[in-house]
């Protein structure tokens, strides 16, 4: 070892190297876009869903990233136009998510945008979906012998409604509802926005 | 520098270090190596010239107003023809002729105001009576546009030569602002007095619906989501909801029964659709089939919308495709009761319908008609298409209109 300091120099310089093109290059791309106009920031109420997302794991089987239409159908399945990086301005962590068991949720609130929809489906997605293998979420609702003025009942079929008495959505279901309903970025993706090209670049030959 | 052991030097220095000199690299490395760096470069070069642009862009951008206004006579075949067809015939009891009609003779002035407002309302055409319902295309066109079209139309038409320049198109559009349709031919005679006389306007055909298909429409019951909750307040749809309003109301009675036995899947509407009685079904088709909306639909598939044009046009007979507005009627408008409108649906629905009827998961057409069409059509067609219908105008309203109470949901 008689070249430590070439061999220092050299790993100093490779890390710099790094840094620069995987941190500092991609902060300056992204910092030159301007947010969205049409994107709002969440409510405190949407920001209480979007704990309860967080906390019970829904990242683990839903996406929140449509692709382009080259690498999949996501347009015709409603799930909206391919991501760009000003979609998730507010989402600290993002919830891009790897697997998709389940159908992406980027623009659920566009494309599902009913609330009562919503919660008889945490509460059972198999009185909706037979074949469903999304776990059931009873713990976000009680049941009460008769609605409360105030409370938000659920619709049930009588297959899955409780023997006596109604269902309601407690505060946690509400929250969690509101951040479903509030992700929706169907607005046109910015001309200059940073996205997926799929492979349309490499096919139309721009 | 280390010392360098020779032949004569029998006892091994221990402190020898073995070292090598640099070897020289081979040629044939390095000409691979300039080969590489010189395709890399003109890769680089190719492949980056300016901003990229997606396919969505590019069809948007296709669909959006230029500068340079395309002749009266290209936007006619584009826009017009569907309906009132290339020779201006038009289409008999249903879409009024403008050969032989009196009112592109009243000059391109007013073929620009109906173009600008629409018409809706019975209107008489050359000693016919119309059920007048023509889109407004003034969120379609600039005024350069409209002054071309309503210039080739009145001077083909109507032979009037004067033509209408940009200027009296934008004086025109500021006057109509907040004026919304005009009802039918006699609010167009009063206007423009050289016409002969018009049917009278009469708005009594609106039905109102009963207090309970509107509590199912905005609020819901207790088994069942309220309609507008995901189809939204005016039946408009977004992504692969649906639009309701315009279909006609056979056709929304026929799915919904289709759904409650079963003959149509989906998981949504078996469980609302188990709930409802026939007179629910009846209601909830006579109010959709009444509303009027303007479309909400955008072409966002990223499909070629010149492919999805002839598609809907003239078909493709290769594919043993027909075309679309064969059976659906000019520019997609519908022909109740087995045929829904097509034009201002949302993409993503017409497309995975296309998709559930090539994949077998749909089979409620009538005589498997749209079965064997969907399967000739490619995943590309089928997008083309679909953003293509996507990219026209809503359906006028039906003639039995009717009128709901607004819930408090979302606005549009």
């Amino acid at each position: 070892m008689n070249r430590y300091l070439p061999l220092a120099l050299l790993a100093f310089g490779i890390l710099a190297f790094a840094t620069l093109m995987l941190v500092i290059a991609p902060g300056v791309q992204i910092a030159r876009h301007s947010v969205p106009p049409q994107l709002e920031p969440y409510t405190e109420q949407q920001a209480r869903g979007r704990a309860q997302y967080v906390g019970l794991g829904c990242v683990y089987c839903h996406s929140q990233q449509p692709r382009s239409p080259d690498q999949a159908p996501d347009g015709e399945r409603g799930w909206g136009r391919p991501a760009v990086a000003a979609d998730y301005v507010y989402d600290q962590p993002h919830q891009l998510g790897t697997m998709r068991t389940g159908p992406d949720l980027l623009n659920v609130g566009a494309r599902l945008p009913s609330e009562a929809w919503q919660l008889t489906h945490l509460y059972q997605p198999r009185a909706i979906f037979g074949w469903s293998v999304m776990p059931a979420y009873p713990f976000l609702f009680e049941i009460k012998p008769a609605a409360e003025p105030g409370d938000t009942v659920v619709v049930l079929p009588e297959a899955f409604a409780p023997e006596a008495g109604v269902v309601v959505a407690r505060q946690e279901a509400l929250d969690l509802t509101a951040y479903l309903l509030s992700l929706d970025r169907t607005y046109p993706a910015p001309a200059d926005a940073l996205r997926d090209e799929g492979y349309a670049t490499m096919e139309s030959g721009s | 520098m280390t010392r360098k052991p020779t032949s004569s030097d029998h006892i091994v220095d221990e402190k020898f270090e073995p070292w090598e000199r640099n070897g020289r690299m081979p040629l044939p490395v390095v000409w691979v190596a300039v080969a590489l760096a010189i395709w890399g470069t003109g890769t680089l070069l190719t492949t980056s010239g300016g901003a990229p642009e997606t396919a969505v862009e590019a069809a948007v951008q296709q669909d959006r107003p230029v500068d340079a206004p395309d002749s009266g006579a290209a936007l006619f075949a584009a826009n017009c023809a569907t309906c009132h067809q290339p020779n201006g015939s038009g289409v008999r009891l249903a879409v009024p002729p403008l050969r032989g009609s009196e009112f592109p003779a009243q000059g391109p002035e007013l073929v620009a105001n109906v173009l600008l407002r629409g018409i809706d309302g019975p209107i008489r055409v050359d000693g016919h009576d119309y059920d007048g319902h023509m889109p407004s295309f003034s969120a379609a066109f600039g005024d350069a546009e409209i002054a071309e079209l309503a210039s080739y139309v009145a001077a083909t038409f109507g032979d009037r030569d004067d033509g209408v320049d940009t200027a009296t198109v934008a004086d025109l559009r500021a006057r109509a602002v907040g004026q919304g349709t005009w009802s039918g031919g006699e609010a167009l005679a009063a206007a423009y007095p050289g016409l002969p006389p018009q049917p009278a306007f009469s708005s009594a055909s609106v039905t109102p619906v009963s207090a309970d298909v509107s509590a199912l429409i905005f609020e819901g019951r207790d088994d069942v989501w309220a309609c507008a909750s995901c189809h939204g307040d005016l039946g408009q749809g977004v992504e692969n909801t649906p639009r309701l309003s315009g279909l006609s109301a056979d056709y929304i009675a026929k799915q919904l029964r289709d759904f409650q036995t079963g003959t149509r899947a989906n998981e949504h509407m078996s469980f609302v659709a188990k709930g409802l009685t026939e007179a629910d079904i009846a209601g909830l088709g006579a109010y959709y089939a009444g509303l009027s909306v303007p479309s909400t639909a955008a072409p966002i598939l990223g499909g070629d919308l010149k492919r999805g044009e002839t598609l809907a046009l003239v078909g493709d007979w290769d594919l043993g495709v027909p075309a679309c507005f064969s059976c659906h009627g000019p520019s997609g408008f519908g022909v109740a009761p087995n045929f829904p409108a097509l034009s201002a649906q949302q993409a993503p629905y017409t497309a995975s319908q296309l998709a559930a009827w090539a994949g077998g998961h749909r089979a409620n057409s009538p005589l498997s008609l749209m079965d064997q069409i969907s399967k000739g059509l490619s995943t590309d067609d089928r997008r083309a298409v679909a953003d293509y219908l996507a990219s026209l105008p809503a359906v006028p309203a039906g003639s039995t209109g009717a009128v709901a109470k607004e819930g408090d949901g979302h606005d549009l």
